[in-house]
């Protein structure tokens, strides 16, 4: 290791981390891709380093591939839910982004 | 850890005058059962208490009939469901500002402000 | 904190994170949720018969492996005909 010193963040507005990006969207509507082929969307109030999350107006998709037993064919079917004020396990997520797409 | 830590802090009590415990919340666990019940108490690992619980499918999973009040390991939380009215929205988005700026070892001050 | 001293000695049901139902008297645990369960058995569901019993006796349960913990209500539970019961068993979740 060399001596060289490390300069301090001196802006803390600046995007130095990819969570200053998740930052950035507090008060926002985001997208988020959790495991187990669901996705959500609503209002980031709060986030932390595990991205652990509090949303509001949340819109949650669940896609479900089903097999037709006969055909074999995928059958790919989608379930929607909603919550006024959700708590998100970090440990699920898998990405974090502004809603580009609509609904 | 630390910052975890905080974190259920801000979330679940944050207000601590103005706290979530004592209030019914749906806990939506990694295996797909849904309870909802009185939040009675959180730690550091977010598990969490639940008092007068009511598992939402109970058609489907009669396998807790008999049960009044549990413990839910914090690992195995999907999601917790909030009375949006209990939240103060805009504390929320204070503490995460805050809680992004300060090093995560200096988190736990700042809450008993 | 949120510990589990309020269920020490009593009955509790836990489910466990590969869905099994296991019903005992809780008589120690420690901060990762490891626990002590005495004259355990095992509730078995099944879509097509009655809850199985399963004695099991004595058993120490690894923390990580657990779901959930719940206090027995003992009242509700005898009034409760097991061999009535049909369920599908909870999604085990242990391999994800």
């Amino acid at each position: 290791m060399t001596e060289e010193t490390h300069t301090a963040p001196v802006e803390p507005a600046a995007v130095e981390e990819p969570l200053d990006l998740v930052r950035l969207s507090l008060d926002e509507r985001i997208y988020v891709k959790l495991r187990g082929d669901r996705e959500l969307r609503g209002k980031l109030h709060a986030y932390d380093g595990h991205l652990n999350m509090v949303l509001s107006e949340v819109e949650e998709t669940i896609t479900v591939v089903e097999i037709n037993e006969e055909t074999y064919e995928e059958v790919i079917r989608t379930q929607k839910k909603t919550s006024e004020m959700l708590f998100v396990r970090g440990d699920g997520v898998i990405l974090v982004s502004p809603p580009v797409r609509t609904g | 850890m630390v910052c975890f830590y905080y974190f259920l802090v801000s979330t679940l009590r944050i207000e601590s005058r103005n706290t979530l415990i004592g209030h019914q919340v749906t806990v939506e666990l990694k295996n797909d059962l849904a309870i909802t019940g009185i939040l009675s108490s959180v730690d550091q690992f977010l598990n969490i208490k639940l008092d007068d619980i009511r598992v939402v499918d109970d058609t489907k999973y009669p396998h807790m009939m008999a049960v009044k009040n549990c413990f839910i390991r914090g690992s195995v939380v999907r999601y917790v469901q909030l009375p949006a009215s209990a939240v103060d929205t805009a504390l929320l988005q204070d503490a995460a500002r805050r809680e992004a700026q300060t090093p995560t070892t200096a988190a736990a001050h700042t809450m008993n402000r | 904190m949120t510990d589990l001293q309020k269920y020490v000695d009593l009955t509790v049901e836990i489910i466990t994170s590969d869905g099994r139902v296991i019903v005992g008297t809780l008589k120690g645990f420690d901060q990762t949720t490891n626990v002590i369960l005495a004259g355990c058995h095992e509730r078995i569901f099944s879509e097509n018969e009655g809850v199985e019993r399963v004695a099991l006796g004595l058993y120490i349960i690894r923390g990580d492996n657990i779901c959930l913990i719940g206090e027995l209500d003992q009242e509700r539970d005898a009034s409760i005909d097991l061999s009535e019961i049909r369920a599908a068993p909870i999604t085990d979740i242990s391999r994800r």
